[in-house]
């Protein structure tokens, strides 16, 4: 059996994702033996684009970043977003939230006009994904396993559970009680509860799991000090999109 | 077997003796509370803890285990090895109630030879709880503020002295030639029986009726409107079952290697709940709301682990109520379904 083909592709992100699968790389040397990397411009000068697997690591922010998308969605067997960004827009998607000009402004000067973009969006909204591997950045045992499933012809599976869950498995004084608030209980786990091992809250990087209790869970907030502004802010970091979706989705269901 | 005197200034000294020949878990402080972990030397050991964030039950019934190895047809069993004991220092009461729970559920049916294995190459040095732990904690009702028997030693604080309950050999083999441990005097018998009495009324009752009542309550209440209430305040983050001691439902996982013919089976403590544990093929889910997954928990806890094993499920620790962020407790939980049953049968008449 032939190696399956592989390639790494970025759209507006930090490349952190990237850093994480090349860092991985350097403890699972094995990956090597079982795919071949065709195209991975932080790691190699080779463009082969005869991929059947491409990781797409960003977020489509701007027209021309759908064109690009839908040509390797034309190639790849298989598209797995690899991170927040591709994943749930990521913190790109703050923006969303607010009036597109001025943020161009903000960032561009007056040069604003030079550049186009438009609301991020995680690469799903654009393109059939077969799977994502969630987190800011990823987990490099959980990009190794999912590569695993994906090489045994699985659909890759990600347990929807909560932080919680392997937070209090790993014994963690509950950062709730250090005076610190968290997202822990609404957020899909798998990071090894990385951020409350070393006391602080979580953000929300991983995404949503599939039935959050938002609303107990900012009565909680509220109950540890949270003024209305700041759990919004803390629930719209890298959640910002996924909330927006469930907004729209309330509002509909009102009419 | 027998009661023995150790002086206190003595307990520092035997402890770093048990260090030096197995290993030592305990309570240890972190961040303003307290966790079971490996002992070094006595001076680590907090033995006047409070409660832990996770009961010593992850020592029997770890948190991830590895059941076997696997290449092609090829299966190889990994079963603990008895080398070397662990002993578990300063077990609260209510947790020796809930291992000897776990005890009855994994040697019942097909018995858990890597519980088993675990089990039997631990040593429970037990402690006697002079004044509540917690706020939430509830032992008294739920009779876990003591024990007679299951421990291998069981200490009791006399103020300078130790009172040393021998509860096995492999107990007394832990005491073996220690100069500083002696034989009670019957005046030693009067303080043990002094502090015994004198805790007792330190621990006051927290539910509204008689935990014999408990199994025939939830089945009155199996169509409360209160498990709406737990379910719309419920987050499903599974605190409340991941940090109970006598919790014990796990998931297993097969994980393969690159070759991806061979790798390993582990299990993981699962809970009920989480929205996927009572998924089944096909995708249907039998308990889809955290309303039928709390009430599930309940009925668990006080209803069918009695009908089951002959003991309640749940001990009284307290730590699910403490460590739930939207407080759901077990003492309110039964308490509000006490009342609304008594109003509703007040209303019938």
């Amino acid at each position: 059996m032939s190696k399956p083909k592989i390639a790494f592709f970025d759209f507006t992100s930090c490349e952190g994702c990237q850093l994480t699968v090349i860092d991985a790389l350097q403890t699972n040397i094995e990956l090597l033996d079982v795919v071949e990397i065709v195209q991975f411009r932080e790691a190699m000068s080779e463009k082969g684009e005869d991929y059947q697997i491409a990781f797409v690591e960003g977020s489509c922010t701007r027209p021309s970043d759908e064109t690009r998308l839908k040509k390797i969605r034309e190639q790849a067997a298989m598209v797995v977003a690899l991170g927040a960004c591709a994943h749930l827009g990521g913190v790109n998607a703050i923006r969303n939230r607010q009036e597109l000009d001025d943020v161009r402004q903000y960032v561009y000067g007056d040069k604003a006009e030079w550049f186009e973009t438009y609301p991020a969006r995680p690469i799903s909204a654009v393109i059939p994904v077969e799977a994502a591997i969630p987190g800011c950045p990823i987990d490099r045992d959980e990009f190794v396993m999912v590569v695993k499933q994906l090489l045994q012809g699985r659909s890759p599976v990600i347990p929807d559970q909560p932080l919680c869950v392997e937070c209090k498995l790993k014994g963690n004084v509950c950062v709730y009680l250090r005076g610190k608030t968290c997202l822990g209980p609404i957020t899909l786990g798998g990071c090894d509860a990385i951020c409350p091992t070393y006391g602080d809250g979580c953000e929300g990087c991983r995404g949503l799991i599939s039935k959050p209790n938002i609303e107990s869970l900012k009565n909680a907030l509220e109950e540890h000090g949270l003024s209305f502004e700041e759990a919004q802010a803390k629930m719209t970091m890298f959640l910002n999109y996924q909330m927006m979706e469930l907004e729209k989705e309330t509002a509909g269901n009102g009419k | 077997m027998g009661l023995k005197i150790m002086q206190k200034a003595a307990f520092p000294g035997w402890v770093n003796r048990l260090c030096a020949s197995c290993r030592v878990v305990g309570p240890k402080p972190l961040h303003g509370q307290y966790v079971f972990d490996d002992i070094g030397a006595a001076e680590e050991l907090a033995i006047d803890y409070s409660t832990s964030v996770l009961p010593p039950k992850k020592y029997i019934l770890p948190q991830r285990e590895e059941l076997l190895y696997f290449k092609g047809d090829q299966i190889e069993a990994v079963i603990e090895e008895a080398s070397q004991p662990t002993v578990i220092m300063g077990v609260h009461t209510c947790d020796m109630h809930a291992i000897h729970f776990l005890d009855r559920v994994y040697e019942q049916g097909y018995t858990d030879q890597h519980y088993l294995a675990r089990r039997e190459n631990t040593i429970l040095v037990s402690i006697e709880c002079l004044r509540p732990c917690t706020e939430s904690s509830f032992c008294k009702d739920m009779g876990t503020l003591s024990i007679t028997e299951g421990f291998d030693l069981h200490l009791t604080d006399l103020g300078d002295e130790y009172a040393v309950d021998i509860g096995s050999e492999k107990g007394e083999a832990l005491l073996d030639n220690l100069e500083e441990v002696s034989d009670p005097t019957s005046e030693d018998y009067q303080r043990v029986n002094r502090v015994i009495a004198e805790k007792w009324p330190r621990f006051h009752y927290k539910l509204d009726f008689d935990v014999t009542e408990l199994p025939s309550l939830l089945t009155a209440s199996a169509n409360s409107d209160y498990w709406g209430e737990l379910g719309d305040r419920c987050l499903a983050c599974a605190m409340c079952t991941n940090v109970c001691p006598t919790c014990y439902c796990f998931n297993i996982v097969d994980e393969v290697d690159f070759s991806l013919n061979a790798g390993q089976r582990t299990r993981q403590w699962d809970s009920c709940q989480l929205d996927e544990f009572a998924t089944v093929a096909g995708g249907h889910n039998f308990r889809e709301t955290r309303a039928a997954r709390q009430r599930h928990r309940f009925f668990r806890k006080g209803k069918y682990q009695w009908e089951a094993h002959g003991l309640i499920g749940c001990v009284g620790c307290g730590r699910c109520a403490e460590a739930c962020l939207v407080h759901i407790t077990p003492v309110d939980t039964f308490n509000q379904l006490n009342l609304r049953r008594r109003k509703a049968t007040a209303e019938v008449k």
